[in-house]
Protein backbone atom coordinates (compact mmCIF):
# COMPACT_ATOMS: atom_id res chain seq x y z
CA UNK A 1 0.00 0.00 0.00
CA UNK A 2 1.30 3.41 -1.04
CA UNK A 3 1.89 5.82 1.81
CA UNK A 4 0.88 9.43 1.15
CA UNK A 5 2.96 12.20 2.66
CA UNK A 6 1.40 15.31 4.21
CA UNK A 7 2.70 17.42 1.32
CA UNK A 8 0.97 15.16 -1.16
CA UNK A 9 -2.30 15.40 0.76
CA UNK A 10 -2.00 19.19 0.78
CA UNK A 11 -1.26 19.11 -2.92
CA UNK A 12 -4.47 17.15 -3.59
CA UNK A 13 -6.61 19.36 -1.36
CA UNK A 14 -5.25 22.50 -3.00
CA UNK A 15 -5.91 21.07 -6.42
CA UNK A 16 -9.50 20.24 -5.47
CA UNK A 17 -10.00 23.78 -4.21
CA UNK A 18 -8.35 25.30 -7.25
CA UNK A 19 -10.75 23.39 -9.47
CA UNK A 20 -13.66 25.25 -7.99
CA UNK A 21 -15.02 22.90 -5.35
CA UNK A 22 -16.02 25.25 -2.56
CA UNK A 23 -18.18 23.16 -0.23
CA UNK A 24 -15.89 22.05 2.58
CA UNK A 25 -17.80 18.83 3.09
CA UNK A 26 -17.33 17.89 -0.51
CA UNK A 27 -13.64 18.82 -0.46
CA UNK A 28 -13.05 16.44 2.43
CA UNK A 29 -15.05 13.67 0.82
CA UNK A 30 -13.15 13.96 -2.44
CA UNK A 31 -9.78 14.23 -0.69
CA UNK A 32 -10.36 11.05 1.29
CA UNK A 33 -11.67 9.28 -1.77
CA UNK A 34 -8.70 10.18 -3.93
CA UNK A 35 -6.30 9.27 -1.14
CA UNK A 36 -7.95 5.85 -0.85
CA UNK A 37 -7.61 5.21 -4.57
CA UNK A 38 -3.96 6.26 -4.59
CA UNK A 39 -3.18 4.14 -1.54
CA UNK A 40 -4.80 1.12 -3.14
CA UNK A 41 -3.58 1.46 -6.69
CA UNK A 42 -0.32 3.42 -6.77
CA UNK A 43 2.85 1.39 -6.44
CA UNK A 44 5.89 2.50 -4.51
CA UNK A 45 8.17 4.45 -6.84
CA UNK A 46 5.43 5.41 -9.37
CA UNK A 47 4.94 9.06 -10.40
CA UNK A 48 2.45 10.49 -7.86
CA UNK A 49 1.40 13.62 -9.74
CA UNK A 50 0.84 11.83 -13.00
CA UNK A 51 -1.22 9.14 -11.32
CA UNK A 52 -3.20 11.73 -9.38
CA UNK A 53 -4.12 13.69 -12.50
CA UNK A 54 -5.26 10.52 -14.22
CA UNK A 55 -7.33 9.48 -11.23
CA UNK A 56 -9.08 12.78 -10.77
CA UNK A 57 -9.83 12.86 -14.50
CA UNK A 58 -12.16 9.88 -14.00
CA UNK A 59 -14.35 11.92 -11.66
CA UNK A 60 -15.89 14.30 -14.17
CA UNK A 61 -16.77 15.03 -17.77
CA UNK A 62 -15.56 18.62 -18.19
CA UNK A 63 -14.36 19.87 -14.83
CA UNK A 64 -14.36 18.91 -11.20
CA UNK A 65 -16.83 21.64 -10.29
CA UNK A 66 -19.59 19.55 -11.89
CA UNK A 67 -19.75 17.46 -8.73
CA UNK A 68 -20.43 20.50 -6.63
CA UNK A 69 -22.98 21.84 -9.11
CA UNK A 70 -24.76 18.50 -9.15
CA UNK A 71 -24.79 18.50 -5.35
CA UNK A 72 -26.26 21.98 -5.15
CA UNK A 73 -28.81 21.06 -7.80
CA UNK A 74 -29.91 18.00 -5.86
CA UNK A 75 -30.12 19.96 -2.63
CA UNK A 76 -32.20 22.76 -4.13
CA UNK A 77 -34.34 20.45 -6.17
CA UNK A 78 -35.51 18.85 -2.97
CA UNK A 79 -36.95 22.20 -1.95
CA UNK A 80 -38.52 22.72 -5.34
CA UNK A 81 -41.88 21.20 -4.50
CA UNK A 82 -42.04 22.91 -1.13
CA UNK A 83 -41.29 26.22 -2.86
CA UNK A 84 -43.93 25.62 -5.49
CA UNK A 85 -46.46 24.97 -2.75
CA UNK A 86 -45.37 28.11 -0.88
CA UNK A 87 -45.68 30.05 -4.13
CA UNK A 88 -49.25 28.97 -4.71
CA UNK A 89 -50.30 29.41 -1.08
CA UNK A 90 -48.70 32.85 -0.73
CA UNK A 91 -50.08 33.99 -4.08
CA UNK A 92 -53.61 32.81 -3.40
CA UNK A 93 -53.72 34.21 0.14
CA UNK A 94 -52.24 37.57 -0.93
CA UNK A 95 -54.82 37.97 -3.64
CA UNK A 96 -57.64 36.91 -1.33
CA UNK A 97 -56.53 39.39 1.35
CA UNK A 98 -56.16 42.08 -1.27
CA UNK A 99 -59.59 41.58 -2.82
CA UNK A 100 -61.27 41.24 0.58
CA UNK A 101 -59.45 44.40 1.71
CA UNK A 102 -60.67 46.35 -1.32
CA UNK A 103 -64.22 45.20 -0.68
CA UNK A 104 -63.95 46.16 3.02
CA UNK A 105 -62.64 49.56 2.04
CA UNK A 106 -65.48 49.99 -0.40
CA UNK A 107 -68.00 49.12 2.32
CA UNK A 108 -66.22 51.24 4.97
CA UNK A 109 -65.85 48.17 7.15
CA UNK A 110 -63.12 48.01 9.78
CA UNK A 111 -59.90 46.14 9.02
CA UNK A 112 -59.67 47.18 5.38
CA UNK A 113 -56.22 48.73 5.70
CA UNK A 114 -54.78 45.76 7.56
CA UNK A 115 -56.07 43.33 4.94
CA UNK A 116 -54.82 45.45 2.05
CA UNK A 117 -51.40 45.98 3.63
CA UNK A 118 -50.99 42.30 4.45
CA UNK A 119 -52.10 41.32 0.96
CA UNK A 120 -49.79 43.69 -0.87
CA UNK A 121 -46.79 43.08 1.38
CA UNK A 122 -47.01 39.30 1.10
CA UNK A 123 -47.66 39.58 -2.63
CA UNK A 124 -44.65 41.78 -3.29
CA UNK A 125 -42.18 40.48 -0.73
CA UNK A 126 -43.08 36.78 -0.65
CA UNK A 127 -44.95 35.71 -3.75
CA UNK A 128 -42.97 37.71 -6.33
CA UNK A 129 -39.48 36.84 -5.00
CA UNK A 130 -40.45 33.15 -4.85
CA UNK A 131 -41.75 33.42 -8.38
CA UNK A 132 -38.39 34.84 -9.42
CA UNK A 133 -36.44 32.00 -7.81
CA UNK A 134 -38.57 29.36 -9.49
CA UNK A 135 -38.90 31.01 -12.89
CA UNK A 136 -35.22 31.93 -13.17
CA UNK A 137 -34.35 28.27 -12.68
CA UNK A 138 -36.48 27.29 -15.62
CA UNK A 139 -34.62 29.45 -18.17
CA UNK A 140 -31.10 28.85 -19.32
CA UNK A 141 -29.70 32.07 -20.79
CA UNK A 142 -28.49 35.06 -18.84
CA UNK A 143 -30.66 37.45 -20.84
CA UNK A 144 -33.80 35.46 -20.01
CA UNK A 145 -32.89 35.53 -16.33
CA UNK A 146 -32.33 39.27 -16.59
CA UNK A 147 -35.75 39.85 -18.16
CA UNK A 148 -37.39 37.86 -15.36
CA UNK A 149 -35.43 39.75 -12.71
CA UNK A 150 -36.43 43.13 -14.14
CA UNK A 151 -40.04 42.04 -14.55
CA UNK A 152 -40.26 40.89 -10.94
CA UNK A 153 -38.53 44.03 -9.69
CA UNK A 154 -40.95 46.27 -11.58
CA UNK A 155 -43.83 44.20 -10.19
CA UNK A 156 -42.58 44.58 -6.62
CA UNK A 157 -42.08 48.34 -7.02
CA UNK A 158 -45.47 48.77 -8.62
CA UNK A 159 -47.41 46.91 -5.94
CA UNK A 160 -45.48 48.64 -3.16
CA UNK A 161 -46.20 51.98 -4.85
CA UNK A 162 -49.92 51.19 -4.73
CA UNK A 163 -49.58 50.37 -1.02
CA UNK A 164 -47.68 53.62 -0.38
CA UNK A 165 -50.28 55.67 -2.24
CA UNK A 166 -53.07 53.98 -0.35
CA UNK A 167 -51.46 54.50 3.05
CA UNK A 168 -50.31 58.06 2.21
CA UNK A 169 -46.73 57.15 2.98
CA UNK A 170 -43.99 59.42 1.67
CA UNK A 171 -42.14 58.34 -1.46
CA UNK A 172 -45.18 56.80 -3.13
CA UNK A 173 -44.85 58.87 -6.30
CA UNK A 174 -41.12 58.17 -6.63
CA UNK A 175 -41.83 54.45 -6.38
CA UNK A 176 -44.65 54.61 -8.89
CA UNK A 177 -42.62 56.55 -11.45
CA UNK A 178 -39.59 54.30 -10.98
CA UNK A 179 -41.82 51.30 -11.61
CA UNK A 180 -43.41 52.81 -14.71
CA UNK A 181 -40.04 54.07 -15.95
CA UNK A 182 -38.40 50.71 -15.30
CA UNK A 183 -41.19 48.96 -17.19
CA UNK A 184 -41.03 51.34 -20.14
CA UNK A 185 -37.29 51.83 -20.54
CA UNK A 186 -35.69 48.64 -19.20
CA UNK A 187 -38.21 45.80 -19.08
CA UNK A 188 -39.93 46.45 -22.38
CA UNK A 189 -36.78 46.78 -24.56
CA UNK A 190 -34.97 43.81 -23.00
CA UNK A 191 -38.09 41.66 -23.17
CA UNK A 192 -38.79 42.63 -26.75
CA UNK A 193 -35.28 42.12 -28.07
CA UNK A 194 -34.65 38.81 -26.34
CA UNK A 195 -37.98 37.37 -27.44
CA UNK A 196 -38.11 38.66 -31.03
CA UNK A 197 -34.91 36.86 -32.02
CA UNK A 198 -36.33 33.42 -31.48
CA UNK A 199 -38.86 32.34 -34.12
CA UNK A 200 -40.90 30.26 -31.66
CA UNK A 201 -41.46 33.19 -29.29
CA UNK A 202 -41.70 35.96 -31.90
CA UNK A 203 -45.48 36.30 -32.13
CA UNK A 204 -46.03 36.04 -28.40
CA UNK A 205 -43.33 38.62 -27.77
CA UNK A 206 -44.92 41.12 -30.14
CA UNK A 207 -48.37 40.62 -28.62
CA UNK A 208 -47.11 40.81 -25.04
CA UNK A 209 -45.08 43.93 -25.86
CA UNK A 210 -48.16 45.65 -27.27
CA UNK A 211 -50.12 44.77 -24.15
CA UNK A 212 -47.25 46.00 -21.98
CA UNK A 213 -47.07 49.30 -23.88
CA UNK A 214 -50.82 49.66 -23.46
CA UNK A 215 -50.73 49.02 -19.74
CA UNK A 216 -47.78 51.36 -19.19
CA UNK A 217 -49.55 54.01 -21.26
CA UNK A 218 -52.74 53.66 -19.24
CA UNK A 219 -50.77 53.86 -16.01
CA UNK A 220 -49.05 56.96 -17.26
CA UNK A 221 -52.40 58.54 -18.11
CA UNK A 222 -53.80 58.18 -14.62
CA UNK A 223 -50.57 59.05 -12.84
CA UNK A 224 -50.67 62.56 -11.45
CA UNK A 225 -47.74 64.14 -13.20
CA UNK A 226 -48.62 67.66 -12.15
CA UNK A 227 -50.89 68.65 -9.29
CA UNK A 228 -54.32 69.75 -10.41
CA UNK A 229 -54.74 73.56 -10.64
CA UNK A 230 -57.75 73.27 -8.32
CA UNK A 231 -55.49 71.85 -5.62
CA UNK A 232 -53.16 74.79 -5.94
CA UNK A 233 -56.01 77.28 -5.44
CA UNK A 234 -57.50 75.24 -2.61
CA UNK A 235 -54.15 75.20 -0.84
CA UNK A 236 -53.68 78.94 -1.32
CA UNK A 237 -57.19 79.53 0.09
CA UNK A 238 -56.41 77.44 3.11
CA UNK A 239 -53.15 79.29 3.75
CA UNK A 240 -54.98 82.65 3.43
CA UNK A 241 -57.68 81.56 5.85
CA UNK A 242 -55.06 80.42 8.34
CA UNK A 243 -53.46 83.89 8.17
CA UNK A 244 -56.87 85.53 8.57
CA UNK A 245 -57.61 83.32 11.55
CA UNK A 246 -54.42 84.40 13.27
CA UNK A 247 -55.61 87.99 13.10
CA UNK A 248 -59.17 87.24 14.18
CA UNK A 249 -58.54 85.03 17.18
CA UNK A 250 -58.21 87.26 20.26
CA UNK A 251 -55.32 86.70 22.64
CA UNK A 252 -57.76 85.83 25.42
CA UNK A 253 -60.75 84.03 23.99
CA UNK A 254 -63.64 82.85 26.13
CA UNK A 255 -63.29 79.40 27.62
CA UNK A 256 -65.84 77.85 25.30
CA UNK A 257 -64.17 79.33 22.23
CA UNK A 258 -60.70 78.22 23.38
CA UNK A 259 -61.97 74.63 23.61
CA UNK A 260 -63.26 74.80 20.05
CA UNK A 261 -59.97 76.25 18.77
CA UNK A 262 -58.03 73.47 20.42
CA UNK A 263 -60.18 70.71 18.94
CA UNK A 264 -60.12 72.38 15.53
CA UNK A 265 -56.33 72.69 15.64
CA UNK A 266 -55.98 69.02 16.49
CA UNK A 267 -58.33 68.07 13.69
CA UNK A 268 -56.42 70.18 11.20
CA UNK A 269 -53.12 68.71 12.29
CA UNK A 270 -54.52 65.23 11.81
CA UNK A 271 -55.72 66.06 8.32
CA UNK A 272 -52.56 67.92 7.30
CA UNK A 273 -50.26 65.18 8.50
CA UNK A 274 -52.07 62.82 6.21
CA UNK A 275 -52.16 65.25 3.30
CA UNK A 276 -48.72 66.88 3.34
CA UNK A 277 -46.87 64.99 6.05
CA UNK A 278 -46.62 67.98 8.42
CA UNK A 279 -48.91 69.64 10.94
CA UNK A 280 -49.02 72.88 8.97
CA UNK A 281 -48.65 73.87 5.34
CA UNK A 282 -44.99 74.91 5.01
CA UNK A 283 -44.25 78.45 3.82
CA UNK A 284 -42.49 77.19 0.69
CA UNK A 285 -45.32 74.83 -0.26
CA UNK A 286 -45.59 76.36 -3.71
CA UNK A 287 -41.94 75.77 -4.61
CA UNK A 288 -42.12 72.26 -3.24
CA UNK A 289 -45.40 71.61 -5.08
CA UNK A 290 -46.84 70.44 -1.81
CA UNK A 291 -50.55 70.87 -2.41
CA UNK A 292 -53.63 69.62 -0.66
CA UNK A 293 -55.96 67.52 -2.67
CA UNK A 294 -59.43 66.34 -1.92
CA UNK A 295 -58.41 62.75 -1.26
CA UNK A 296 -60.37 60.38 0.92
CA UNK A 297 -60.00 60.77 4.66
CA UNK A 298 -57.39 58.65 6.39
CA UNK A 299 -57.85 55.87 8.92
CA UNK A 300 -58.21 58.35 11.78
CA UNK A 301 -61.67 59.15 10.45
CA UNK A 302 -62.95 55.59 10.50
CA UNK A 303 -64.15 53.25 13.24
CA UNK A 304 -64.20 55.70 16.12
CA UNK A 305 -60.60 56.73 15.36
CA UNK A 306 -59.12 59.94 16.83
CA UNK A 307 -60.62 62.04 14.02
CA UNK A 308 -64.13 60.73 14.70
CA UNK A 309 -63.72 61.37 18.41
CA UNK A 310 -62.52 64.93 17.85
CA UNK A 311 -65.52 65.65 15.60
CA UNK A 312 -67.84 64.35 18.31
CA UNK A 313 -66.11 66.55 20.89
CA UNK A 314 -66.45 69.51 18.56
CA UNK A 315 -70.24 69.12 18.45
CA UNK A 316 -70.38 69.06 22.24
CA UNK A 317 -68.19 72.14 22.46
CA UNK A 318 -70.41 74.00 19.97
CA UNK A 319 -73.43 73.29 22.18
CA UNK A 320 -71.57 74.62 25.21
CA UNK A 321 -70.56 77.71 23.29
CA UNK A 322 -74.18 78.39 22.32
CA UNK A 323 -75.49 77.94 25.86
CA UNK A 324 -72.80 80.31 27.12
CA UNK A 325 -73.62 82.98 24.54
CA UNK A 326 -75.84 85.27 26.57
CA UNK A 327 -78.90 86.66 24.82
CA UNK A 328 -77.90 84.54 21.88
CA UNK A 329 -76.12 87.28 20.05
CA UNK A 330 -74.30 84.98 17.70
CA UNK A 331 -74.73 81.24 18.02
CA UNK A 332 -73.20 78.44 16.02
CA UNK A 333 -75.86 77.12 13.67
CA UNK A 334 -76.40 73.36 13.71
CA UNK A 335 -76.00 73.39 9.94
CA UNK A 336 -72.32 74.40 10.00
CA UNK A 337 -70.55 71.83 7.84
CA UNK A 338 -67.85 71.22 10.47
CA UNK A 339 -70.53 69.90 12.85
CA UNK A 340 -70.84 66.61 11.06
CA UNK A 341 -74.22 64.90 11.54
CA UNK A 342 -72.76 61.49 12.17
CA UNK A 343 -69.02 61.65 12.84
CA UNK A 344 -68.80 57.85 12.36
CA UNK A 345 -69.75 58.33 8.73
CA UNK A 346 -67.76 61.48 8.05
CA UNK A 347 -65.69 59.73 5.37
CA UNK A 348 -68.84 59.19 3.30
CA UNK A 349 -69.44 62.88 2.73
CA UNK A 350 -66.13 64.69 3.20
CA UNK A 351 -62.77 64.67 1.52
CA UNK A 352 -59.60 66.10 2.93
CA UNK A 353 -60.03 69.64 1.57
CA UNK A 354 -63.74 69.91 2.26
CA UNK A 355 -63.30 68.88 5.89
CA UNK A 356 -60.31 71.21 6.36
CA UNK A 357 -62.27 74.12 4.91
CA UNK A 358 -65.31 73.37 7.06
CA UNK A 359 -63.20 73.36 10.20
CA UNK A 360 -61.42 76.54 9.16
CA UNK A 361 -64.73 78.22 8.52
CA UNK A 362 -66.09 77.21 11.92
CA UNK A 363 -63.00 78.62 13.61
CA UNK A 364 -63.36 81.96 11.81
CA UNK A 365 -67.05 82.05 12.64
CA UNK A 366 -66.36 81.31 16.30
CA UNK A 367 -63.65 83.99 16.41
CA UNK A 368 -66.07 86.62 15.13
CA UNK A 369 -68.98 85.39 17.26
CA UNK A 370 -66.85 85.21 20.38
CA UNK A 371 -65.64 88.79 19.94
CA UNK A 372 -69.19 90.03 19.32
CA UNK A 373 -70.64 88.18 22.28
CA UNK A 374 -67.95 89.43 24.61
CA UNK A 375 -68.58 93.04 23.55
CA UNK A 376 -72.33 92.58 23.94
CA UNK A 377 -71.89 91.13 27.41
CA UNK A 378 -70.03 94.21 28.48
CA UNK B 1 -21.23 -5.56 -19.57
CA UNK B 2 -21.08 -2.24 -17.72
CA UNK B 3 -24.49 -0.64 -17.26
CA UNK B 4 -25.24 2.83 -18.58
CA UNK B 5 -25.26 5.72 -16.16
CA UNK B 6 -28.93 6.47 -16.95
CA UNK B 7 -29.91 3.09 -15.54
CA UNK B 8 -27.81 3.58 -12.44
CA UNK B 9 -28.96 7.13 -11.79
CA UNK B 10 -32.51 6.17 -10.91
CA UNK B 11 -31.43 3.41 -8.55
CA UNK B 12 -28.40 5.02 -6.92
CA UNK B 13 -30.23 6.16 -3.81
CA UNK B 14 -31.69 2.70 -3.34
CA UNK B 15 -28.27 1.09 -3.75
CA UNK B 16 -26.68 3.41 -1.19
CA UNK B 17 -29.53 3.03 1.31
CA UNK B 18 -29.46 -0.76 1.00
CA UNK B 19 -25.68 -0.94 1.44
CA UNK B 20 -25.87 1.26 4.51
CA UNK B 21 -28.62 -0.88 6.01
CA UNK B 22 -26.42 -3.96 5.59
CA UNK B 23 -23.32 -2.28 6.99
CA UNK B 24 -23.18 -0.21 10.13
CA UNK B 25 -21.27 2.71 8.65
CA UNK B 26 -19.45 3.30 5.38
CA UNK B 27 -17.42 6.00 3.69
CA UNK B 28 -17.56 7.03 0.05
CA UNK B 29 -14.67 5.05 -1.33
CA UNK B 30 -15.83 1.97 0.57
CA UNK B 31 -19.27 2.24 -1.03
CA UNK B 32 -17.86 2.32 -4.56
CA UNK B 33 -15.58 -0.63 -3.83
CA UNK B 34 -18.37 -2.66 -2.26
CA UNK B 35 -20.64 -2.10 -5.23
CA UNK B 36 -17.84 -3.07 -7.58
CA UNK B 37 -17.14 -6.26 -5.63
CA UNK B 38 -20.77 -7.27 -5.25
CA UNK B 39 -21.54 -6.80 -8.94
CA UNK B 40 -18.32 -8.25 -10.29
CA UNK B 41 -17.25 -4.86 -11.68
CA UNK B 42 -20.47 -4.51 -13.66
CA UNK B 43 -21.70 -1.49 -11.72
CA UNK B 44 -19.09 1.17 -11.10
CA UNK B 45 -20.44 4.16 -9.24
CA UNK B 46 -18.87 7.39 -10.39
CA UNK B 47 -17.71 9.84 -7.77
CA UNK B 48 -19.57 12.56 -9.63
CA UNK B 49 -22.86 10.79 -8.95
CA UNK B 50 -22.15 9.26 -5.55
CA UNK B 51 -21.21 12.35 -3.54
CA UNK B 52 -24.10 14.57 -4.64
CA UNK B 53 -26.42 11.69 -3.74
CA UNK B 54 -24.82 11.23 -0.31
CA UNK B 55 -25.15 14.95 0.38
CA UNK B 56 -28.77 14.99 -0.63
CA UNK B 57 -29.51 11.91 1.54
CA UNK B 58 -27.89 13.75 4.43
CA UNK B 59 -29.96 16.84 3.75
CA UNK B 60 -33.12 14.75 3.71
CA UNK B 61 -32.16 13.34 7.10
CA UNK B 62 -32.03 9.75 5.85
CA UNK B 63 -28.37 9.34 6.77
CA UNK B 64 -26.28 10.73 9.59
CA UNK B 65 -22.57 11.32 9.42
CA UNK B 66 -19.60 10.83 11.63
CA UNK B 67 -16.13 12.28 11.09
CA UNK B 68 -12.93 10.39 11.67
CA UNK B 69 -9.73 12.42 11.72
CA UNK B 70 -6.76 10.66 10.17
CA UNK B 71 -3.79 13.00 10.26
CA UNK B 72 -4.36 15.58 7.56
CA UNK B 73 -7.39 13.80 6.21
CA UNK B 74 -10.91 13.59 7.48
CA UNK B 75 -13.01 10.57 6.66
CA UNK B 76 -16.73 11.02 6.62
CA UNK B 77 -18.71 7.94 7.56
CA UNK B 78 -22.35 7.61 6.61
CA UNK B 79 -24.92 5.59 8.45
CA UNK B 80 -28.69 5.22 8.26
CA UNK B 81 -30.94 7.25 10.52
CA UNK B 82 -34.21 5.79 11.82
CA UNK B 83 -36.14 7.28 8.91
CA UNK B 84 -33.39 6.09 6.57
CA UNK B 85 -33.96 2.51 7.67
CA UNK B 86 -37.65 2.70 6.87
CA UNK B 87 -36.95 4.42 3.57
CA UNK B 88 -34.34 1.79 2.66
CA UNK B 89 -36.93 -0.99 2.97
CA UNK B 90 -39.48 1.03 1.01
CA UNK B 91 -37.08 1.80 -1.82
CA UNK B 92 -35.89 -1.79 -2.11
CA UNK B 93 -39.40 -3.22 -2.28
CA UNK B 94 -40.44 -0.46 -4.67
CA UNK B 95 -37.54 -1.33 -6.96
CA UNK B 96 -38.36 -5.04 -6.73
CA UNK B 97 -41.90 -4.33 -7.85
CA UNK B 98 -40.63 -2.06 -10.57
CA UNK B 99 -38.34 -4.80 -11.86
CA UNK B 100 -41.21 -7.26 -11.88
CA UNK B 101 -43.36 -4.77 -13.80
CA UNK B 102 -40.56 -4.13 -16.27
CA UNK B 103 -40.16 -7.85 -16.75
CA UNK B 104 -43.80 -8.10 -17.78
CA UNK B 105 -43.73 -4.88 -19.79
CA UNK B 106 -40.63 -5.77 -21.74
CA UNK B 107 -41.66 -9.40 -21.97
CA UNK B 108 -38.40 -10.74 -20.58
CA UNK B 109 -38.39 -14.51 -20.25
CA UNK B 110 -36.86 -15.59 -16.98
CA UNK B 111 -33.74 -17.63 -17.59
CA UNK B 112 -34.22 -21.18 -16.56
CA UNK B 113 -31.16 -22.39 -14.83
Amino acid sequence: MYCLSDEQIDYILNDIRRNGVEMEDLQLNLLDHICCIIEQELKEGDDFEHFYQQTVRRFYRNNLREIEEETIDLLTFKNYYAMKKALIVSGASSVTAFIAGSFFKFMYWPGASILLTLGIVSFSLLFLPLLFILKSREVKTVSDKFVIAIGILVGIMFSLAILFIMMHWPGANILLFSAIGGAAFVLLPTYFFTGIRRPETKLNTILMSIILVGVIGLQFTIARLRPSPFDKVATANFVQNEALLKVLVPSQPSEAAAGIYKTCTELKELLLRQAVGATAIPADYDERKLYLHDSKLGDAFFDNGPGVQLLTTLKEQAKQFNSGAQNGVMVIGAGMPALVDDPQRVSHNYGCISLLNSIEQLQIYVAVADAKNTTAAK
Amino acid sequence: MIFSSELIKGTLKTIVLKLLSDNKKMYGYEITQRVKDLTGDRIQLTEGALYPTLHSLEEEGLVTTELEYMGKRVRKYYKLSASGKTRSKERVSELAEFMETMRVLLDIQPKIA
